[in-house]
């Protein structure tokens, strides 16, 4: 048994430059704000993912005809790496760069490809996933929010929650029920909504730290042409399980607290105490392989395979490894955590939001029990 | 694979799976006659000539297998001499294939026992906590196998320091997760004598301390990394491999 299939990562001859390219962008123009770099990818600057754009940094590998610079899969993870380990605020464009641009670029007709790709490219136009409702969570298919057709076009109601960037995006992907009285999996279609249709509500909802990152979004009466639908009519489920390979593979998953464990290096570099110093080494052990595990995620999947069981592995192992990191910090080392200095500052932070990091994105109970069907168990 | 590693593969599996862990001292000689000792030896010396990748996928079986002879022990010995720090991380890097390999083996074994065994009416693979300990197991037994892969290629690229350390460090932990979750879903059967999980839960325990315990290598980890400081982690990370 071989859960894991281990190759060599065929990096291309490009990263080394496109490394520079970023880190000399992310020191001009990226976050001063320590604890801003923590858990970079929900915090949103504009501003910042404009820069991307116009420096080519973002729809890498899409296709020229709609602004894309049809790079490879592996350059464009060598971008990704680069910018989270720096924490630069990519929050902004996350969601679009990562699933909705590609989803709408396998899935969507020539109206929405053209009406919306090409803002994502240049980093204007932001995107959300509508996943979550109040009444499903980690039990997706029991979705209800529901799309009547009328005549040509299609009527939205319900509300979706958790919502993480509405406020700041242009449109939602949803995933919704679009045939009445279906159960479960079946009679569910994807939907491309613009947030700023007439009947949508965006309501924040704000996070245990204060800030405002995620939203309920109400749907009333919501009139979409048919052209809005992605993919085919009744396909939504098996659409929306391909995008979470998209949302659950990459390095975001076990990067979120990369800034604190360089504070922890800095911290041992000014303090020569063997405890610290063991963990420093402990970290990095689980930081290299990590970066392999995760590499070779992204490997194959620009080999066009679905390595859909490795990504749960790494995004399980990864939200682990980025979760405990603010806690082992905490234990190691003694200190005032409404202290501003920037050690004390950036774990404090993280041990709040830690929690979030088994949740979002399927929580590792759910992770597991896709591990364990893969190992043939369910 | 390469054509050399799938051949190894093909003549290392049947053989360490018919010889097993109770080999006989006598089956060395199997062994020699294939010219297994010398696979890290060059051509020129009249070795092998094969690579850590090679290595790797014979030290790995060798753990997958639990094979009762010192092979890893005789490969390391015919490449670097005994007591240099090449010897003692190359044999770092071999305890890490052997880990990976065993790992799987348990698994495996665990994974079918609790698909077969009975309780409260049902296989133990239908029960959740079973289940997701075993999603652990699995995910630990991965990044060994990773780890191992990562320090083969470094050895393969030249110093390996940092890699051996991070790769013997991590599969350390991973083989003492996975032995506590295999012995957990086995019950009282796997604490026999009888039953064969001890041949890989034990050799687990003992290649933890083996050539650099969890203490030994974090330390040397440790050092290397605070030496070069915060701001040269993450390029240090990337220029070793792209
Ligand atoms: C920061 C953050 C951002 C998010 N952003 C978005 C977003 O942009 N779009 C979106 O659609 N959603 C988003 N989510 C929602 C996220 O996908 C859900 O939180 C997640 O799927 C879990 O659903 P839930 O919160 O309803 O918890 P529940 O499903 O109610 O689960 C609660 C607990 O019970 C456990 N549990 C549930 N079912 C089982 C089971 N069968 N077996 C064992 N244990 C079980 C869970 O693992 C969890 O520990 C976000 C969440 C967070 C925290």
């Amino acid at each position: 048994m071989q859960t894991f299939a281990t190759e060599a990562v065929d990096w291309p001859d490009s990263a080394p430059a496109l490394r520079q390219k970023v880190r000399a962008l992310v020191a001009e123009h990226g976050e001063r704000d320590p604890v801003r770099r923590a858990n970079c990818w929900t915090k949103a600057a504009p501003g910042f993912s404009r820069m991307l754009g116009e420096a080519g940094l973002l729809g890498m590998t899409w296709p020229k005809e709609y602004g894309g610079h049809e790079r490879s899969q592996l350059e464009r993870y060598v971008v990704i790496e680069e910018l989270l380990a720096a924490g630069a605020p990519v929050g902004a464009h996350w969601i679009a760069d990562r699933q909705s641009g590609p989803l709408l670029l396998r899935l969507g007709n020539d109206e929405l490809k053209a009406r919306w790709v090409p803002g994502m490219v240049r980093g204007e136009i932001f995107a959300c996933i509508g996943l979550s409702e109040p009444n499903s969570g980690s039990d997706l298919a029991s979705v209800r929010t529901a799309a009547r057709r009328d005549r040509d076009d299609w009527i939205i109601n319900g509300q979706k929650v958790w919502t993480t960037g509405a406020h700041w995006s242009h449109f939602m992907i949803a995933l919704i029920r679009s045939e009445a009285g279906s159960e479960r999996q079946q009679g569910l279609s994807q939907f491309v909504i613009p947030l700023d249709a007439p009947g949508v509500t965006v309501k924040p909802i704000v996070d245990l730290t204060g800030a405002h990152e995620f939203n309920e979004v109400f749907f009333e009466d919501v009139r979409v042409p048919a052209s809005a639908l992605l993919g085919e009519e009744g396909q939504g489920w098996r659409q929306a399980t391909a995008e979470l390979s998209l949302e659950r593979s990459g390095p975001e998953r076990y990067l979120s607290s990369m800034v604190l464990f360089l504070e922890l290096v800095r911290h041992a570099g000014e303090h020569s105490d063997p405890v610290t110093r063991d963990l420093v080494g402990r970290l990095a052990s689980e930081a290299w392989t990590l970066r392999l595990m995760s590499a070779s995620v992204a490997a194959k999947l620009a080999r066009g395979e679905d390595p859909a069981l490795e990504a749960t592995i790494v995004k399980d192992l990864g939200n682990a490894y980025e979760q405990a990191i603010p806690e082992l910090v905490q234990s190691a080392i003694e200190m005032d955590l409404t202290g501003d200095d920037v050690l004390a500052s950036v774990t404090a932070y993280l041990l709040q939001v830690a929690p979030s990091f088994s949740l979002r994105g399927g929580t590792r109970e759910i992770l597991k029990g896709i591990i364990a069907r893969g190992l043939g168990l369910r | 694979m390469s054509d050399t590693r799938r051949m190894l593969a093909e003549m290392a599996d049947p053989l360490f799976a018919e010889l097993g862990p109770q080999a006989d001292k006598s089956d060395l000689a199997r062994l020699e006659e294939l010219g297994l000792p010398l696979l890290l030896v060059s051509e020129e010396d009249g070795g092998f000539g094969g690579n850590h990748v090679d290595a790797l996928t014979v030290f790995r079986l060798a753990g997958y297998h639990a094979l009762g002879l010192p092979l890893v022990e005789q490969i390391i010995a015919r490449r670097e001499v005994e007591g240099s720090d090449a010897h003692f991380r190359l044999g770092a890097f071999a305890r890490t294939a052997q880990i990976a390999g065993a790992l799987d083996a348990a698994l495996a074994i665990s994974v079918a026992y609790v698909n077969e065994r009975q309780q409260f009416g049902r296989p133990l693979a239908k029960f959740q906590a079973v289940q997701q300990d075993l999603a652990t197991f699995a995910c630990e037994a991965a990044a060994a196998n990773c780890a191992a892969m990562g320090a083969a290629e470094a050895l393969d690229r030249g110093d390996a320091a940092f890699e051996v350390a991070a790769a013997k460090l991590r599969a350390n932990s991973a083989a003492s997760a996975g032995a506590r979750i295999a012995h957990q879903v086995h019950g009282a059967i796997g604490f026999t004598q009888e039953y064969p999980l001890h041949y890989l839960t034990g050799r687990l325990r003992k290649w933890r301390s083996e050539f650099g315990g969890d203490a030994h290598w974090g330390r040397v980890l440790g050092d290397l990394v605070v030496a070069r400081g915060a701001d040269l982690f993450w390029p240090d990370l990337t220029a070793r491999t792209g």
